[in-house]
């Protein structure tokens, strides 16, 4: 089995599954979290059970995981009492954090404590990982002052996304970027990254980077099933 | 004066342990700023990352560049709860400057190369316990026998096997640990609404030891309560740790990237020694003001060895 853990109102990860639904893909979301059927043992997965889709699965069966959510939030347990929402989806944060540390499967991107997807990195971070690795950055600058000196002007800007995905990488841009954008995974050491550069072109700059990338791509998307099935492979 | 940079506290200035470093560091006759977080609304805050780290802080016309800053100590509160910023209310132009500039300093402690104690994100393994357990039992620390579930029957299970269960949170979220009783059957197919931890009760001592860069600072705790944290009679003396685990605990804090931590032991009757947390943030003064151990001190010493002393500057 391989599992996708989303939020209840993740429409590309259901998509994703029902695409592939002949690979035994199945998403896991916080009703999961609040159903009858979670045995888990910090020492030993020997009996350990998950709820997956509402249905209680044996742990040894779930061969691949990925997640596409950075924590649990308060606004999607709408079974819970209102006031122990965000109580709860810190304690669901907390246990996933664990539950997905503690797989022995493909975890595809594996959690962070500050992240449940992989490093929490804000746009600083990644731009200092970026010029530590070589790349031509765009300088993050934030300020903040009270009050306010007025609306910033903000000039938008047409990007060019690069996307990792394990040994993938997907992009319509000059192969210098590509190999950019797979060094700033390895320094991350994350399989899934979307790097955003000011332009396609040789000598573009990085500007932004995530963990998150476009499943409703038809090619990203296979490529994501590749990388899962790898999972499934190792535990046949 | 010391041969650093500035030193600089943030949090409140009513916060014991800031309070304490602050002391200790003028006692050292460092050059020590402490951002007072009830200050925000006069503060202004830049950060500036390309090839390097710049920026700066300017609170009511006082500027500090952040390259002349050689050490942090980072104690803040969630600036939501600030009085000025819940008066001014949610999403008002105060509110979002408060968590703008608590986002900005976050973001510069986790990656300027000045010395932080601690790093952000090397404290957020607390945020899970059953997460930060996995580390601490691979470091050679006992772990009590625990079970998290969604199903009240192996609960209950869990409990007629061990005799005596404690439930605690899974998150950082402070609570009281409890013993189960009979009173909490009523309320025990709550379980089903979401993951809970319980845990075998260990008998034993319990042990509070303060990590402080290369320092260690050990204390045997007296108390019949079951989370000794909530109890009026608690007896403290300050002890030596046997050589073992005084390497475990350098270890474990080590691999959390951590340069001060509070670990919360417990040694058994037949020596065997459990971990129970590791506390990225400990509010050591409670300890300090019952055994004389003067951490205080030493963590002024220690942000005053920057930059000499090899700062963690991991990028995650």
């Amino acid at each position: 089995m391989i599992v996708v853990v989303a939020n209840r109102w993740d429409q590309v990860a259901q998509a994703f599954v029902s695409r592939w639904a002949a690979h035994n893909i199945r998403v896991l979301t916080s009703q999961d979290l609040s159903a009858v059927g979670w045995h888990q043992r910090l020492s030993s997965a020997d009996q350990a059970t998950a709820v997956v889709g509402k249905e209680v699965v044996p742990q040894k069966e779930i061969e691949a995981v990925v997640t596409r959510i950075p924590c649990v939030v308060a606004e999607e347990l709408f079974d819970i009492v209102p006031g122990d929402r965000p109580y709860v989806a810190t304690e669901m944060t907390a246990f996933l954090l664990f539950w997905l540390s503690s797989l022995k499967c493909l975890v595809v991107n594996r959690p962070t404590p500050t992240c449940l997807s992989g490093p929490y990195w804000r746009q600083e971070n990644w731009a200092r990982a970026a010029a530590a690795a070589g790349i031509p950055v765009e300088p993050v600058c934030r300020r903040s002052m009270f009050p306010s000196p007025g609306p910033q002007h903000v000039t938008s800007q047409t990007l060019t996304n690069v996307t990792v995905i394990g040994p993938r990488v997907f992009g319509d841009t000059d192969p210098v970027l590509h190999d950019q954008a797979r060094r700033l995974a390895d320094v991350a050491g994350v399989e899934l990254l979307v790097v955003r550069f000011s332009n396609p072109e040789r000598g573009a700059r990085f500007v932004s980077a995530d963990v998150y990338p476009d499943l409703s791509n038809d090619a990203i998307a296979s490529a994501m099933l590749d990388c899962l099935q790898q999972g499934t492979q190792v535990h046949a | 004066m010391t041969e650093t940079g500035t030193i600089l506290l943030w949090g409140l200035p009513a916060d014991a342990p800031l309070a304490a470093v602050r002391d200790a560091l003028q006692r050292m006759d460092c050059d020590v700023v402490l951002l007072d977080q009830r200050d925000v609304l006069d503060t202004e805050v830049e950060l500036i990352v390309g090839s390097g780290v710049e920026g700066m802080l300017c609170v009511k016309g006082e500027r500090i560049e952040f390259d002349a800053v050689s050490a942090v100590y980072p104690r803040p509160y969630d600036s939501r709860d600030l009085p000025v910023i819940a008066e001014a209310g949610h999403n008002s132009e105060a509110w979002q400057h408060a968590l703008a500039v608590q986002d900005i300093l976050n973001s510069w402690t986790e990656i300027t190369p000045a010395l932080v104690v601690n790093r952000p994100a090397a404290g957020e393994a607390n945020g899970s316990k059953p997460y930060q357990s996995l580390s601490v039992e691979s470091l050679g620390f006992y772990i009590p026998d625990t079970l998290i579930t969604t199903d009240p029957e192996i609960a209950l299970e869990f409990w007629r096997r061990h005799q005596r269960v404690i439930y605690k949170s899974l998150s950082g979220i402070r609570s009281i640990v409890s013993h189960l009783t009979d009173e909490h059957m009523p309320r025990f197919q709550d379980v089903a609404s979401c993951p809970t931890q319980f845990q075998q009760y260990v008998p034993g001592i319990d042990y509070r030891v303060h990590l402080v860069g290369d320092e260690v600072f050990a204390c045997r705790i007296l108390s019949d309560a079951d989370d000794y944290r909530y109890s009026k009679r608690v007896d403290m003396q300050a002890c030596e740790l046997p050589e073992e685990i005084d390497a475990q605990c350098r270890r474990l804090i080590a691999s959390m990237n951590l340069l001060i931590a509070g670990i919360d032991l417990r040694c058994t009757p037949e020596n065997e020694w459990f971990c129970f947390e590791v506390n990225p943030s400990p509010g050591f003064t409670y300890f300090q003001g019952m055994t004389g151990q003067p951490i205080a001190d030493a963590i002024a010493r220690l942000l005053a060895s920057a930059p000499d002393h090899a700062c963690i500057a991991s990028l995650v």
